[in-house]
């Protein structure tokens, strides 16, 4: 069955594009949105880089600022050419020793262990930037818990589905601040960069918040089950049994129904005000 | 249609059969200057970007007997193949440089006297159009780069160009596949990466380059065909002096402003106007070190092909704080507007927005929203641009916006089809939330983080160019996708699950589908060869070719 879960997780993560709106990375249609240099860019000597950003801070700081960004009277390093350039020390050793006299920067007499990690912290810096995916969202947490419960059972008419003391009990806990916003707008999960759920449902997850599909055929014989693949040319599901069942299609033969029981969360996307979703998340987290 | 089974007959066939006949030549320059029947001679067909082609052997009332002529799936291995480049021997191993979730062509091959050409990362190739065998493998060894796709080659004569992610030009002989020489154009170690095609006008190789990784300068060059020296370079933000450098604070800013060229640029010959469409503005979503309109980023430029100076520009997105970049094809067509016959440029920009321009002077006829999920503009300004809703720009909190930075379309060709007078494009509506990660007052790289929480659908679309109106959808599993429509009353393109359609161009209605090992990665083409119409497709690591059953 290992095989049938693999299937069953790319279809979903088919469908789930579908109404995500996103694109398959698998059809190679990615704009220049990678998320992460190839291979996974270098690895550093944490122990290194923290001895390189005490000896920036001491010696370099005063100009270039103490994260290297730049300074009153020192360039930003992370945008320099010289430091990119730069291969564990080498390029910068040599610059340090002459400086540039011209304007104003003086030379520093410092070992090739002190260079290499000085380095190591440069580096270090330029890769947390090109990381994006590293990128560490700051605290999200500046709703109104109050205004937000007032939403939950007024406006926004939450109270219909979901209620704190069922569904939502202890939600607060479950998740980090940011998995619950993501989640209030779109409980199915949420993808990485720029896209919508880049999954399907896990074991072990509900699949109550996945659509399901009826195909109904001229006999009048119908199937429901989960929609593995939906086009304008086939129908695949797997119903409640296990069994999965494929379908081809002609124009409206046969008769093709998807019910997503996330509709209401579909249609709140163009609806939401930004307050309402700090406000929500403010709420939701007292949930604990 | 069962391809699958298809594919092992015609592998068969393939083996058994008899070498092919091929006559291979230069290319000859006229045929860049009207659209291809005969040829595909570069990335866009021809310089108009319309990936419109007169022929109609392949029509609505015949498509449904189209059939497989060949696949060819491509080997990556070095073994038997030509090897350049500057980095190690080790670069060579598992295929050489490995792209991006797994080898997929995003290349427009060249087809040019029955032989098509195409470059995928690190990768050339020349293959027998009649057959798909292979005639010749280049190789690069890599020095890095993101290896996130490879639009193809240009070709000038006998000479081929392509453009590696590491950041060379690589030219080599169109015959034998050996290099001729290859020439460095930025710095990988600055995050740069190139995708482009080159654009060959006269004799000039224009290419463009990517990367918005790091806060660096963006530009456009031409080079020499014959010694690959330089011959002019166009940045893409204006240095102090310049008009524009009005729209950043500083001279910093705007020479850190990103804006990087990196879609194949379209060219009017008459008007000797090339269209350039630029990328997003740096720091990519944390805009307060560039408070301004940061031109010329997210814009469309048109310049002089020989010199590389400015003539006219349009900003689709001032001040860019998405990743909406302007890098979709600007397709340029003739029509009617107001009863008069105007020279026209069309453009479904990232953003969202449908711009219809008057392409000898850039001034604006039509700005209108092709989704209807936007929620990120106030209005449009009296140029035609949109003012954008600075609470929709990333806050620490986060805000949700549509589109994603995915966009509304990305690069993928749209097609425009003269004869429904409709301007096709795959679309998507998605929505994310942003967060601004970088509070500091001189930002770096992108200073935000998305994450995507749905969206409410993708469709093919077909646009009413004079009114921006929307004339047909029809629902996809794919959003931006590459397209050709045809005089045969065809519109090609695919539905995200691997699926090949020919649409019908004035409804959507699909007529006729193969399904494929892969979705296609980029934008079918056509051409006739020895009195056939063939209809190629690239869809992951193959290449497929379609015609008519006998």
């Amino acid at each position: 069955m290992k095989g049938m879960k693999v299937i069953v997780i790319v279809a979903f993560f088919m469908w789930a594009t579908t109404l995500a709106g996103a694109k398959q990375p698998a059809a190679g249609n990615p704009g220049n949105n990678p998320v992460a240099p190839q291979g996974g860019g270098p690895r550093f000597d944490q122990a290194a880089v923290e001895r390189g950003q005490q000896l920036f801070v001491a010696q370099c700081g005063f100009c270039h600022g103490s994260n290297a960004t730049g300074g009153q009277s020192g360039p930003d390093l992370i945008r320099s050419v010289l430091v990119m350039d730069d291969e564990n020390g080498k390029q910068l050793g040599e610059f340090l020793k002459v400086g540039r006299p011209d304007k104003g920067m003086p030379k520093f007499d410092l070992s090739q262990e002190q260079t290499k990690d000085i380095s190591a912290f440069l580096h270090q810096r330029i890769t947390a930037v090109v990381n994006r995916g590293g990128y560490k969202i700051l605290n999200i947490l500046v709703g109104d818990a109050k205004a937000g419960e007032a939403f939950f059972n007024g406006a926004g008419k939450c109270n219909t589905c979901h209620s704190p003391t069922g569904d939502l009990q202890g939600i607060g806990a479950k998740y980090d601040p940011v998995t619950l916003q993501g989640r209030i707008v779109m409980p199915r999960g949420r993808g990485g960069f720029g896209g919508g759920p880049r999954r399907g449902p896990v074991e072990g997850q509900a699949l109550r918040s996945f659509p399901t599909v009826t195909v109904t055929l001229p006999s009048g014989q119908s199937f429901t089950g989960l929609p593995l693949r939906v086009t304008d040319f086939d129908v695949v599901l797997r119903d409640d049994s296990g069994v999965l069942r494929s379908f081809t299609r002609d124009g409206d033969t046969p008769k093709v129904e998807v019910k997503d029981p996330l509709q209401a969360h579909v249609d709140m996307l163009a609806i939401w005000k930004d307050s309402d979703i700090h406000n929500m998340t403010a709420y939701l987290v007292t949930l604990k | 249609m069962k391809i699958k089974n298809y594919f092992l007959a015609s592998g068969l066939a393939l083996l058994l059969a008899p070498s092919a006949i091929f006559a291979q030549g230069p290319l000859d320059p006229s045929l860049l200057l009207k659209p291809a029947t005969d040829a595909w001679p570069t990335y866009h067909g021809d310089y108009s970007g319309r990936h419109y082609s007169t022929l109609k052997e392949i029509n609505a009332s015949n498509v449904k007997g189209l059939t497989l002529a060949w696949v060819h799936r491509v080997n990556l291995g070095s073994a038997g193949a030509i090897v350049g480049g500057e980095g190690p021997d080790s670069a060579l191993a598992g295929g050489a440089g490995m792209e991006f979730g797994g080898p997929s062509i995003k290349a427009m091959p060249l087809m040019v006297n029955g032989v098509l050409y195409f470059a995928m990362p690190d990768h050339a190739f020349a293959v027998d159009a009649r057959t798909g065998r292979q005639i010749w493998h280049y190789v690069w060894k890599t020095r890095g780069g993101i290896h996130i796709g490879n639009r193809g080659m240009g070709m000038y004569g006998d000479y081929l160009f392509f453009e590696t992610p590491d950041n060379y030009v690589v030219s080599l002989d169109a015959r034998t596949g050996k290099e001729r020489w290859h020439k460095l154009i930025a710095d990988v170690k600055q995050e740069y990466f190139s995708t482009p095609a080159p654009l060959i006008i006269g004799n000039h190789v224009i290419i463009g380059m990517g990367g918005d990784s790091l806060d660096v300068p963006g530009w456009l060059e031409s080079r020499d065909p014959e010694t690959g020296e330089i011959q002019w370079k166009w940045y893409t933000t204006p240095r102090k002096g310049e008009p524009g450098f009005e729209t950043w604070p500083d001279e910093y800013s705007a020479a850190h402003g990103g804006g990087m060229p990196w879609q194949p640029p379209t060219y009017d010959p008459e008007l000797k106007l090339l269209y350039v469409p630029t990328g997003n503005p740096n720091p990519v979503m944390a805009g307060q070190s560039r408070n301004g309109d940061n031109l010329w980023t997210a814009s469309i430029v048109a310049l002089n092909p020989d010199t590389g100076k400015l003539v006219w520009y349009f900003q689709c997105s001032p001040h860019d704080t998405h990743d909406w970049d302007a890098t979709q094809v600007p397709v340029l067509f003739d029509g009617q507007i107001d009863g008069r016959p105007r020279k026209l440029l069309a453009q479904a920009c990232r953003n969202g927005l449908f711009f219809l321009l008057d392409r000898t002077n850039g001034k604006n006829l039509l700005s209108k929203p092709f989704v209807e999920s936007l929620n990120w503009y106030k209005g449009i300004d009296e140029k035609g641009q949109p003012v954008r809703d600075p609470e929709k720009d990333p806050q620490i909190a986060g805000v949700l916006v549509s589109p994603t930075s995915d966009g509304a379309t990305n690069w993928p060709a749209p097609s425009f089809n003269p004869d429904t007078g409709l301007f096709y494009v795959g679309t998507s509506q998605s929505y994310a939330m942003f967060y601004l990660t970088d509070l500091d007052l001189r930002p770096q790289g992108w200073g935000a983080a998305e994450r995507g929480v749905g969206g409410v659908g993708n469709y093919l679309r077909a646009i009413d160019y004079k009114t921006g109106k929307i004339v047909w959808k029809h629902s996809t599993l794919i959003g931006a996708q590459g397209l050709l429509s045809t005089a045969g009353g065809l519109l090609f393109g695919s539905d995200g699950a691997d699926n090949f359609v020919a649409y019908d161009p004035l409804s959507g209605k699909p007529l006729w589908h193969a399904g494929l090992t892969a979705n296609p990665s980029n934008a079918p083409e056509t051409y006739m060869l020895d009195g056939r119409q063939y209809v190629v497709v690239g869809a992951g690591d193959s290449l497929y070719a379609f015609m008519l059953q006998k």
